[in-house]
């Protein structure tokens, strides 16, 4: 319980609140003798009930206008699970189908042509069904299924704690490790805007795994990539990571996007003169991430029913014990204030019209 | 001021000159009061021939008749704050007014002591027959606002004559008994008519239900209350307990209190007046 208040100046007005102790603010009819009326304890208490109240009231009125919270506070948890960072690919090949193509929008009936008007809800029950193997009619695209699918995944994940991070041309901060769903949620949400140009995985990496620098190791870590591509990591970002991975102790999956017809992870070279970083650099990527030290995983996804599958694995390996702080925000108490002074002054109100004047 | 006071004596006044109460002068009256020797009261006309051949001495017995004498009157009047209340200051003057007068009648001597926190010269009138001095006393009360105690009428005895005269002592009571015990012991030499002011306002009108907040007249102190209907009727009940008290002290030094609670009249303290003498 930390208490503090915005300006401690105000507080010089409490003393205002010592002024019922001394007026009572009610209007007095002169009595002869008052020492004749017996003494009566119920009328001594509601009194000083009374009293009571206006002090309270002045008081609230006071540490409203002072600005009263409660600082932010850590809470000790301990729960199952893991501190995810979600490492999105942002570039603008995300924003297509799993065909490789522009996505068409919901049902617009390309293929079906004239299709009835309530032919058209059917469809769209059937779009939620894997269609990348046979032709997709009216697909939705990567950026849009693995936001669907992570929001899905964050939903189930409601003791971890996660953090988003982005990467295209170069990284995206976008949310630090926290337990508040909401964030995330709100954070996988943005990424509906149009994407970035390039994949710069490297830089992307760095930044998911600076994250859990200021964080206690604790429960496992775990660096959830997801993309449709990879790019060539240079000779020096390749040293810093295999460091950081290591000190950081993080565990990598890799949910791999792919687009139809393209290379896949773990596709061998048919001819010896493509077996290089650049023409193959998923595979080189896959290598690279096998060869760091630390557990990793990967996934090769080519539909939204294959991600929700690598999701559903993640799901259930990434489950120990883990023990973290909470964050509880500061909290403005001056509108908790207001509201029983507002209360206590209606009370006080109501009493004046059970006054009696003589 | 037509209203008088019929107020009579149970005892006999010592006052020399002749007026309208029993006295101890014997004289011009109609009630035999004793033999005397003639050479005592040298008046032949009235020598009682039967009592002269009775007396073994063989002279001339004379009756005598008791004389009507006056006597003074006094009102000994509580000044303090209490008796500001509501008509109280108003229900003073007035009797002031009608006892003056009904003393003149009488051809008595009337005199005032006003007690507030002690006996001050502006508010002392003493007896005599002035109505114009009673009057121009009746205005300055009117515009006095009374303040302070009752604690000047310990030593109003100061103020009285030697010998038994006839004292209104008109107050509220509203001071301890104690103190009203010590109030009558000094009076014990006079004739004293005890005349008890309240008002209902001050415990019969008081509400059901509410919050009140009363403001003592003499020590300012403030209580408030929360009126319901037990309470009151415990008020009620503390007031009947007091007046039960003050009876019993005022007859404890053999007088009886007449109070005035239902707004003054003079035919209630004529009444009260009659039955003391009966």
């Amino acid at each position: 319980m930390n208490w503090a208040v915005n300006s401690p100046w105000a507080l010089t007005g409490l003393l205002l609140a010592l002024l019922p102790l001394f007026n009572s603010g009610m209007r007095t009819s002169p009595a002869p003798w008052t020492a004749l009326i017996p003494g009566d304890t119920l009328s001594a208490f509601v009194v000083c009930c009374l009293r009571l109240c206006a002090v309270a009231a002045i008081a609230g009125l006071v540490l409203g206008m002072a600005g009263l919270h409660r600082t932010e506070q850590s809470r000790e948890r301990i729960g199952h699970g893991a501190h995810i960072v979600l490492l999105l690919d942002r570039s603008s090949s995300m924003d297509n189908t799993f065909a490789g193509r522009a996505p068409n929008g919901v049902d617009d009936g390309k293929d079906a042509g004239g299709t009835p008007p309530r032919m058209g809800k059917v469809e769209q029950r059937m779009e939620r069904l894997p269609r990348a193997m046979h032709g997709a009619i009216a697909e939705e695209s990567k950026a849009t299924a693995a936001r669907r699918l992570l929001t899905d995944f964050v939903k189930q994940r409601q003791t971890d704690l996660i953090g988003v991070a982005e990467y295209s041309t170069s990284p995206l901060f976008v949310m630090p490790l926290t337990e508040n769903k909401n964030a995330v949620q709100a954070a996988i949400a943005a990424t509906a805007t149009p994407a970035l140009g390039f994949t710069h995985v490297s830089k992307g990496l760095g930044m998911a795994i600076s994250f859990f620098e200021q964080q206690p190791v604790t429960g496992s870590r775990i660096v959830l990539l997801v993309s449709d591509g990879a790019a060539a990591i240079d000779h020096d970002s390749e040293q810093k990571l295999r460091e950081w991975f290591k000190q950081q102790q993080v565990r990598l999956y890799w949910i791999f996007l792919r687009t139809a017809g393209s290379p896949g992870i773990f596709d061998q070279p048919e001819d010896s003169r493509d077996d290089n970083a650049g023409a193959m650099p998923e595979l080189y990527l896959h290598k690279f991430f096998l060869g760091l030290g630390s557990p990793y995983q990967a996934y090769e996804a080519e539909s939204p029913d294959a991600l929700k599958q690598a999701i559903a694995d993640i799901n259930k390996l990434e489950n120990l014990p883990m023990h973290y702080f909470e964050r509880i925000p500061k909290q403005d108490l001056s509108a908790v204030c207001y509201g029983v002074a507002a209360f206590l002054l209606l009370v006080l109100f109501g009493v004046k019209f059970f006054e009696v004047k003589r | 001021m037509t209203e008088t006071l019929h107020y009579r004596l149970p005892w006999q006044s010592s006052a020399v000159y002749p007026g309208a109460h029993p006295g101890q002068m014997i004289g011009a009256g109609h009630l035999f009061k004793r033999h005397e020797p003639l050479i005592a009261s040298p008046d032949p006309r009235r020598i009682d021939l039967r009592a002269s051949v009775l007396d073994p001495f063989s002279s001339y017995r004379v009756r005598v008749y008791q004389q009507q004498s006056t006597v003074n009157v006094y009102l000994i009047a509580d000044m303090s704050a209490s008796m500001g209340y509501a008509d109280k200051q108003q229900t003073l003057i007035r009797f002031l007014l009608t006892a003056a007068n009904s003393a003149f009648d009488y051809g008595d001597k009337f005199g005032f002591i006003g007690c507030t926190e002690r006996i001050e010269h502006r508010w002392l009138l003493p007896a005599g027959q002035h109505l114009g001095r009673v009057s121009a006393l009746a205005t300055q009360l009117e515009r006095l606002s009374f303040s302070g105690s009752a604690n000047g009428l310990q030593n109003a005895v100061a103020f009285l004559p030697a010998e038994r005269s006839l004292v209104f002592l008109l107050s509220d009571c509203h001071f301890p008994l104690s103190q009203l015990r010590a109030v009558l012991g000094s009076l014990q030499d006079h004739d004293v008519i005890p005349l008890v002011l309240w008002t209902q306002d001050e415990y019969a009108a008081l509400p059901n239900w509410g919050l009140i907040s009363f403001q003592d007249m003499e020590s300012h102190a403030t209580r408030t209350l929360f009126m319901r209907p037990a309470f009151r009727q415990k008020i009620s009940t503390a007031y009947q307990q007091r007046q039960r008290d003050l009876k019993h002290i005022f007859r404890a030094f053999g007088s009886e209190p007449l109070f005035i609670t239902e707004g003054y009249n003079t035919q209630i303290i004529n009444r009260h007046l009659q039955q003391r003498v009966a």
